[in-house]
């Protein structure tokens, strides 16, 4: 998987591509957490070029979730395809994490 | 529809999962299934697979883990075949996602996917054995 950082004004945006699953989630996460080391608080992920994601992925994205919540921040997904979005639907997760249509959306919600 | 089946292997090693992902992408193509069908099968596959091998082995030697798929009609199933200790992830409990950020837990949640995806889950250990059987309706594609 390919993980493109870059900071929009204050926010951390990771654009990935390929599949996020257990041998990708690991170098994931530390991209992550590097970046909330950084002092970074507010993250866009955009999803517009993933194909896959397991539980792997979803932990890291909730690892990420938490910690930025309590340093005050948020986290946003955007673009998902539609059966990336069921497992985080299926998780749960939508409950909590904010998932949009697009980046621009994305960036206007900071 | 005539019977399909399919059968491989992989070893107990996390880089087998490309070999999962492009083996469940042939056989979609072959029985021309829908992308979702496949990366629901693709996924279910995987959550066990990344299971067996994260905790089915205490030794440090290479395993097999053997993947049987049969298509008849619009039935799948698949069955997961180990040799690790027994283990039936089927009886791990839901996690419970509607509790808030701080308190959702994050065990348990390739189970739960699975349970949602598939129609039925059954495990049996037979001569030292884990197998699991997963069966699901599918869809063609159009």
């Amino acid at each position: 998987m390919e993980i493109i950082e870059e900071k929009q004004d204050t926010v951390s945006v990771f654009r990935l591509n390929g599949r996020l699953d257990s041998n990708t989630s690991q170098g994931f996460e530390e991209k992550v957490f590097g970046a909330i080391l950084d002092g970074s608080k507010n993250m866009v992920i955009d999803f517009k070029d993933i194909d896959y994601i397991s539980s792997a992925g979803l932990r890291v994205i909730l690892k990420a979730t938490k910690a930025l919540h309590r340093e005050k921040g948020q986290i946003m997904l955007c673009s998902m395809q539609d059966y990336v979005k069921e497992v985080f639907e299926i998780a749960g997760f939508d409950t909590f994490l904010p998932i949009v249509g697009s980046m621009d959306e994305a960036l206007k919600s900071f | 529809m005539a019977k399909k089946y399919y059968s491989f292997e992989l070893k107990n090693d996390l880089s087998e999962l490309e070999q999962l992902c492009q083996t469940c992408e042939e056989i979609g193509r072959d029985i021309n299934i829908s992308d979702k069908t496949i990366f629901e099968m693709n996924l279910a596959l995987d959550e066990l697979f990344t299971n067996i091998i994260s905790y089915g082995f205490n030794d440090q030697q290479e395993h097999t883990i053997k993947i049987n798929i049969t298509i008849e009609g619009d039935q799948l199933q698949m069955r997961i075949e180990d040799d690790g200790v027994p283990f039936n992830p089927m009886e791990s409990k839901t996690p419970d996602f509607q509790c808030g950020i701080e308190e959702c837990k994050i065990g348990g949640l390739g189970i739960h996917l699975i349970r949602k995806m598939m129609d039925d889950v059954q495990y049996k250990r037979v001569s030292d054995k884990n197998i699991l059987l997963l069966r699901r309706k599918i869809k063609k594609k159009d």
